[in-house]
């Protein structure tokens, strides 16, 4: 059978329902820019958002915006910054990413430290389950408890629980300033507890701010030694502030605030990123870890988000470095979070979609196991 | 007695429950049971099977262990000051969490606490004071309501404009599913991967289970703190100030509109706080954070609201006149006891650019069907609450009242909005869940409580119809082959 449907939503369903009707699994694609993320994926056939673009609604004066899952974050952001908004996402991988992808996977970068997750930032959901139902969560307006949470459910199900065809997005306002400085530091545990105490101190949250090692110091703001490189957002006079704030730790310099999509797109093909964290009280400690990493493993490029107690560990592949990754791994205590992994890897790090009411969920949405089977390190 | 469980709650069961929490924590006359019969919203009235009052953790566990076994449906309630009729048992049995009241631990230094469900919401905020820090959901019956509840409900309150709601707030949880089973969801000691079981059960209304414990963040109390009472000459004019504030990219701390119905109630109760009764409308704007700044952002304020038409702006002193100008804003409800005896409390939401429309539109229906609807709402993020105050042994008013409640409610869908922001779906709003969401979103809805509850007995007949659910056995596999 095939599709005959012109709404390209009213396709994706027929596709999905033919799919679950004749048991043959699917892989969901959005702008397909994280396929070689090493993710297991038993299936044959791709459905894809891509046919599924555009914003839809878009009230600047509401500061919420609805597009369709294909739409790139590029056409977000360039159609908002015409009226001084954003929507406050930098998920890694860039902009070129889709909306549809950046929520399944609740992808988030250096922002979520001021304006938290996807599922913080996301007000409503379409999506059609496993079973070619097409449902929504939520809705278009900011505040809404009307019905069970299926927003955030479907944020960070990575497809399985449903394809994300349309998602309404809470935006803020772009702030009267927006200033990227970097401060130069010793690339040591107590530094970045140094960090977090200042953070935890000051009366403002910075919009974001990463510690920074040494390797990814040298092409983010090009000094010798590792740097915390800050963002820092508000009225002129509260960033003059915030900015004086930070000579506490060291030299404060300027930086491009270009710096931001660098990071975002930085690891080198191949490369292996994985995630850290604990408490953020243990920051001195996950750094440890990550930099036992880093020491084995030539190149490695490590950030941190010290308010948030989370280290990324972008490491270069080359001769012993999979077994070697593996090995530390499997050894530390903390939560483990791949992005990016070869499929061999993927064991090493903790897989939480075992538990029952997740299987149960995942067989309520998806009888026929056709979503992206697999992917989130589930019993294919 | 409606129920068809209702013969299944016996002096077998009583006696039970009673070896498990002892005699004086179940009560099953009615007389004793009269407190349990409505929640905050008095127009219902649902009379328990029974109620029982666990005191700890496990008594908790064994008394819905005991209920499982006998396949017995269930209510949790806390304090009961919920606003839609969701902590009601018909015929079922109740089970009241308000005493479990402790607060586990307090981890300053990552700003987290561990607390049990009948936590009243203030006495956290109150706890942590001393480490600077606070729980930013702020309900309006905060000095009652209990946190086991605001999780329920995913409670909101002024303060959500910039610090979210209460699921915002929700680290991780440890559950207690209908069938007994006690799961914990969520990571509070790192990054959290797979399905959001948090987010879900966040606001599933005690549909999905008990939660015993709830790790909550807490958010660092702002350095300073400035509040502004904004009065104008019309609705209108105050409702294009609120969107003026919010596109200047200012997210105030609180952003609350006050009517003149509203006004003229709070102003002739205890609760007077010195809003001028000649106003159309008030708008509370409340600004925090860093000192550094602060008063750049009052003056954008005072500036736009003065160029949207405001007669005159107020900033609060010190803290006793700020205190004096919510207590306004935070016993409105109380206040209106003085207009007539009984209360109607509305909650939907329209998106803010609709808010002048709306508003007028609430005016003239409210003309139409000759009551009078007092506004007292989150204007910020445009969660209205228009509230009636009438006489319930007036059968004449009463009609009234809930025409032009329901017609209230169908404008505010027809903008663009939703039926509830913050006071959930529970009985009242359940016959309204057909305007906003597809028999399919229903059906997918009642799929997920499946999952916690395939026996539905936790707060049976709330949040999704009826009708909804018995769709979704036909699907998904007949809806796919059809």
């Amino acid at each position: 059978m095939t599709s005959v449907a012109t709404d390209p939503v009213e396709a994706l369903r027929e596709r999905i329902s033919e799919a679950a009707h004749g048991a043959r699994p699917l892989r969901i694609v959005g702008r397909g820019t994280w396929l070689d993320a090493g993710r297991t994926v038993a299936a044959r056939e791709t459905i894809t958002t891509l046919e599924c673009t555009g914003i839809v609604d878009y009230v600047p004066d509401d500061l919420t915006l609805t597009a369709r899952a294909g739409t790139t974050l590029e056409e977000i952001r360039s159609a908002t910054t015409r009226h001084g908004q954003w929507l406050a996402l930098d998920p890694f991988g860039g902009a070129q990413g889709s909306l549809g992808a950046t929520l399944a996977t609740n992808s988030a970068g250096p922002l979520a430290a001021a304006f938290g997750h996807p599922r913080d930032l996301t007000l409503g959901v379409a999506f059609v389950t496993g079973a070619g139902v097409l449902a929504r969560g939520g809705g278009r307006v900011v505040k809404n408890v009307a019905g069970f949470d299926l927003t955030r459910l479907m944020i960070g199900a990575w497809g399985t629980l449903g394809v994300i065809t349309e998602a309404t997005m809470r935006l803020h306002a772009r702030p009267d300033a927006d200033v990227t400085i970097s401060v130069p530091l010793e690339d040591t545990p107590d530094e970045i507890e140094r960090v977090r105490r200042l953070l935890r101190r000051l009366p403002f949250a910075p919009f974001a701010c990463e510690f920074v090692n040494a390797a990814l110091a040298a092409s983010l703001v090009g000094h010798a030694g590792a740097a915390t490189v800050v963002r820092l957002g508000g009225n002129r006079e509260s960033v003059r502030a915030q900015r004086a704030a930070f000579t506490e730790l060291g030299t404060v310099n300027e930086a491009d605030p270009a710096l931001w999509d660098s990071l975002a797109t930085i690891e080198p093909p191949k490369a292996m990123v994985v995630r850290l964290s604990r408490l953020p009280s243990e920051i001195a400690r996950t750094w440890r870890d990550a930099s036992s990493i880093a020491s084995g493993c030539p190149g490695t490029l490590l950030h941190a988000s010290a308010a948030r107690g989370v280290v990324r560990c972008i490491v270069p592949d080359g001769d012993g470095v999979a077994a070697l990754l593996r090995t530390r791994l499997a050894a530390m205590e903390c939560t483990r979070i791949g992005e990016r992994l070869p499929p061999a890897l993927w064991d090493a790090c903790g897989s939480a979609s075992r538990d029952a009411l997740s299987v149960g969920i995942r067989e309520t949405f998806d009888p026929k196991r056709v979503l992206n089977p697999g992917i989130m390190g589930e019993l294919a | 007695m409606t129920s068809a469980a209702a013969p299944l709650i016996d002096r077998s069961l009583a006696d039970r429950l009673a070896a498990i929490v002892g005699e004086r924590r179940v009560l099953f006359r009615p007389s004793e049971l009269l407190t349990y019969t409505s929640d905050g919203l008095p127009s219902y009235h649902k009379q328990p099977a029974l109620a029982v009052f666990p005191g700890t953790r496990d008594e908790v566990i064994a008394v819905v262990r005991e209920l499982a076994e006998r396949h017995i449906p269930f209510v949790p309630r806390g304090a009961g000051t919920g606003l839609s009729g969701g902590a009601l048992a018909d015929g079922v049995v109740l089970i009241g969490l308000n005493r479990l009241t402790r607060i586990l631990s307090v981890d300053a230094e990552n700003g987290l606490a561990v607390v049990e469900p009948g936590v009243v919401n203030v006495s956290l905020s109150r706890a942590v004071v001393a480490d600077g820090l606070h729980y930013a959901p702020d309900p309006s019956s905060q000095a009652a309501c209990t946190i086991g509840g605001n999780v329920a409900e995913n409670a909101g309150g002024p303060h959500c404009l910039k610090y979210g709601v209460t699921t915002n707030h929700i680290v991780a949880l440890t559950v207690l599913l209908p069938d007994g089973r006690v799961v914990p969801l969520g990571n509070a000691a790192g990054e959290n991967e797979g399905y959001d079981l948090v987010g879900a059960f966040v606001g599933s209304e005690g549909c999905f289970g008990i939660a015993l414990d709830i790790t909550v963040r807490l958010s660092r109390n702002p350095e300073a703190v400035r509040t502004l009472l904004a009065d104008f000459m019309s609705l209108d004019a105050a409702a294009r100030a609120v969107s003026a504030i919010v596109a200047a990219g200012i997210v105030p701390a609180a952003l609350e509109m006050i009517d003149q119905a509203t006004i003229r109630a709070v102003e002739s109760s205890i609760y007077a706080a010195g809003y001028p009764t000649d106003a159309a409308a008030a708008l509370l704007i409340e600004l925090d954070g860093a000192a550094a700044g602060l008063e750049q952002d009052v003056a954008t304020v005072e500036s736009l609201c003065k160029e949207h038409g405001a007669r005159t702006v107020r900033i609060a002193r010190d803290e006793a006149e700020r205190a004096r100008l919510w207590q306004g804003r935070k016993k409105a409800f109380g206040a209106m006891g003085r207009v007539a005896p009984h209360l109607v409390v509305q909650d939907a939401v329209v998106p803010r650019t609709a808010l002048p429309r709306v508003l007028a539109e609430i005016h003239a229906i409210g003309e139409r069907h000759g009551v009078r609807v007092c506004n007292v709402f989150h204007a910020g993020d445009g969660n209205l609450h228009p509230n009636i105050p009438y006489n319930a042994a007036d059968a004449d008013e009463t009609r009234r009242v809930h025409a032009a409640m329901s017609e209230i409610m169908r404008a505010c869908v027809a903008a663009g909005g939703t039926i509830t922001g913050e006071h959930g779906v529970g009985l009242d709003k359940v016959g309204y869940m057909d305007l906003i969401f597809s028999p399919d979103s229903l059906a997918t809805m009642c799929a997920l409580r499946d999952v916690f509850d395939p026996e539905r007995r936790s707060n049976p007949g709330k949040v999704v119809p009826v009708h909804a659910c018995r769709e979704w056995h036909m699907a998904p596999s007949a809806r796919a082959a059809v």
